[in-house]
């Protein structure tokens, strides 16, 4: 009765264990079959999507925005459907915004090197001894990937309550592993760890029906309140709180709405 | 039959852990053990291997390579306790040690920072603030010590093949998870994998005979025949044959011997 996060270095063992976890366990497995549905839901389209989970970010910063806001999106919609419970999430970067949360289950994977190096390098073959310059690659870039759009580094075990390298368990052990550990009372939803992601739902809810007109804007929510938080000048501080109010007010479990606008820095009215 | 290594930080109920599975598995539990034997076999005084595996070589230690040949005496004696079998060490940069052998499970166990923190200030009765310093500055110490000697990063999970976080999940259910991992099949020791601990503990021994007096030796072993390695022929090179052909002659299990300068060194080199 929990949820499972998966995330690994490998995309199709991530995706192995997942689906084999869910089965084990009967639960529902949760996937980037999703990004359909926030395709048609946010009206982005999927490859977008998909790009915005890959690709590391530019340096000059203008896809690290667009990033942000396919992120946001994907991550409202699984939140929503994490709600659920009894799920096993993988390929989501769930990882990432599920943190808090006592009754998930956070599982890193870590692929064998080899196979590992022949799925990043799509080449292939790829011999033993030019695996670990693939791998330190593709690990600096979903470090700079992750700390850029969520502040955490995915690749630091603490962010986990396990991790399990491929290198000599095999599959079916660490299925049977997650199956065990998930079973652990300490693992079971409670009324507050239920309230926690209930709220990080409707925080994540209200901060991607924001994002595009409001794209620093930060967001939190307690029960039904919930908290905006974003930048503008002076001179427009009233009619902004005024617009954000009006809309969040309007979107489903908002009992109230506070808004904070602070003074950005280059436009500061005379 | 396995071996288990446990890396650990301060204070992260590594030592709980491992002393737990030991008991649970009737398997013998070591950690200042290896010094004592190394202190013995090659007369050094224990402090001095202790200082040796605390602080991250210096400067000058970089040019006197004294680290490296204590380093070596630790690397023999913890690998002649791992050859009978049956063994926990949770002792220093035992996952780095013993790197190369099968039948060793090599764990981590980590724990939250704040707890940490919490179990440091109760025991040396110190404010948060001087604990959270102590703390950081250990882990930055080894992190450096393992860096400079072996060129890894002890926090790669890569580097293990399971990594506990003891939060959500609690001592026993640690303990519990090793004990499993221990009896999959993969970690039993077999003909094979103890014919490499035996090569491994012919090539410490070498290595250790040889590294107060060659700083820059490398030394391989497979089925008794003795591969030694070294960056350059120099002047030091026959006298490094002489003695190479010496402990030939002395050292039980070896059937050859051999001294390649200026040829690459293969990873399993120690």
């Amino acid at each position: 009765m929990s949820i499972i996060i998966i995330s690994s270095d490998s995309y199709e063992k991530g995706e192995e264990i997942a689906h084999n976890a869910a089965r084990a366990l009967d639960y529902a497995c949760l996937d980037r079959e999703l990004l359909a549905v926030v395709a048609a839901r946010y009206g982005i389209p999927q490859d977008r999507l998909e790009w915005a989970l890959e690709s590391s970010p530019s340096s000059w910063g203008r896809s690290a925005r667009l990033q942000d806001r396919c992120l946001a999106y994907m991550q409202s919609t699984t939140l929503g459907e994490l709600l659920k419970d009894n799920t096993v999430c993988h390929g989501l970067a769930a990882h990432l915004y599920v943190v808090g949360i006592s009754h998930a289950l956070r599982v890193r994977i870590l692929a064998e090197p080899v196979e590992l190096a022949r799925e990043i390098s799509g080449e292939g073959e790829v011999p033993p001894e030019r695996a670990p310059r693939f791998i330190d690659r593709q690990r600096k870039l979903r470090q700079h990937w992750s700390l850029t759009h969520y502040q955490l580094d995915e690749t630091d075990p603490s962010q986990y309550d396990l991790v399990i390298s491929l290198s000599q368990i095999h599959t079916d052990e660490a299925i049977k592993i997650i199956a065990q550990t998930a079973g652990y009372r300490r693992f079971a939803p409670m009324t507050y760890s239920l309230r926690c992601i209930k709220d990080a739902e409707l925080a994540s809810r209200v901060r991607a029906g924001l994002l595009e007109a409001y794209p620093k804007v930060k967001v939190r929510a307690e029960g039904g309140t919930v908290i905006v938080e974003t930048q503008g000048s002076r001179r427009n501080k009233l009619k902004k709180a005024a617009a954000i109010k009006e809309e969040v007010q309007a979107m489903e479990g908002v009992d109230y709405v506070e808004v904070h606008i602070k003074n950005g820095l280059f436009k500061r009215a005379p | 039959m396995a071996i288990i290594t446990i890396s650990r930080g301060s204070y992260s109920k590594g030592k709980e852990v491992a002393e737990k599975v030991a008991a649970r598995l009737g398997y013998e539990c070591i950690s200042r053990e290896v010094l004592l034997d190394a202190s013995d076999r090659f007369n050094i005084p224990e402090v001095r291997l202790i200082r040796a595996i605390h602080d991250a070589p210096s400067i000058l230690d970089r040019f006197s390579h004294g680290k490296q040949a204590f380093m070596a005496y630790i690397r023999y004696a913890l690998a002649c306790r791992a050859q009978k079998d049956n063994l926990v060490y949770h002792g220093l940069a035992g996952h780095v040690l013993l790197l190369g052998i099968p039948h060793v499970l090599k764990v981590r166990v980590i724990a939250n920072l704040e707890d940490r923190v919490k179990s440091e200030m109760s025991r040396e009765k110190i404010s948060e603030e001087e604990a959270r310093s102590l703390i950081l500055r250990d882990d930055q110490e080894r992190r450096k010590w393992t860096r400079s000697l072996y060129g890894l990063d002890p926090w790669d999970s890569a580097l293990y093949d399971l990594v506990l976080h003891i939060h959500k999940l609690t001592v026993d259910d640690a303990v519990a998870f090793i004990c499993e991992a221990a009896k999959l099949k993969q970690f039993e020791s077999t003909p094979e994998t103890r014919r490499k601990m035996d090569d491994l503990v012919t090539a410490c021994e070498v290595k250790a005979l040889l590294a107060d007096e060659y700083m820059d030796v490398r030394v391989a072993c497979e089925f008794g025949n003795v591969l030694i390695y070294t960056k350059s022929g120099g002047r030091l090179q026959h006298k490094l044959q002489e003695s190479a052909r010496k402990l030939g002659r002395e050292i039980k299990g070896i059937h050859h011997v051999e001294v390649h300068p200026g040829v690459p060194t293969p990873a399993q080199a120690v």
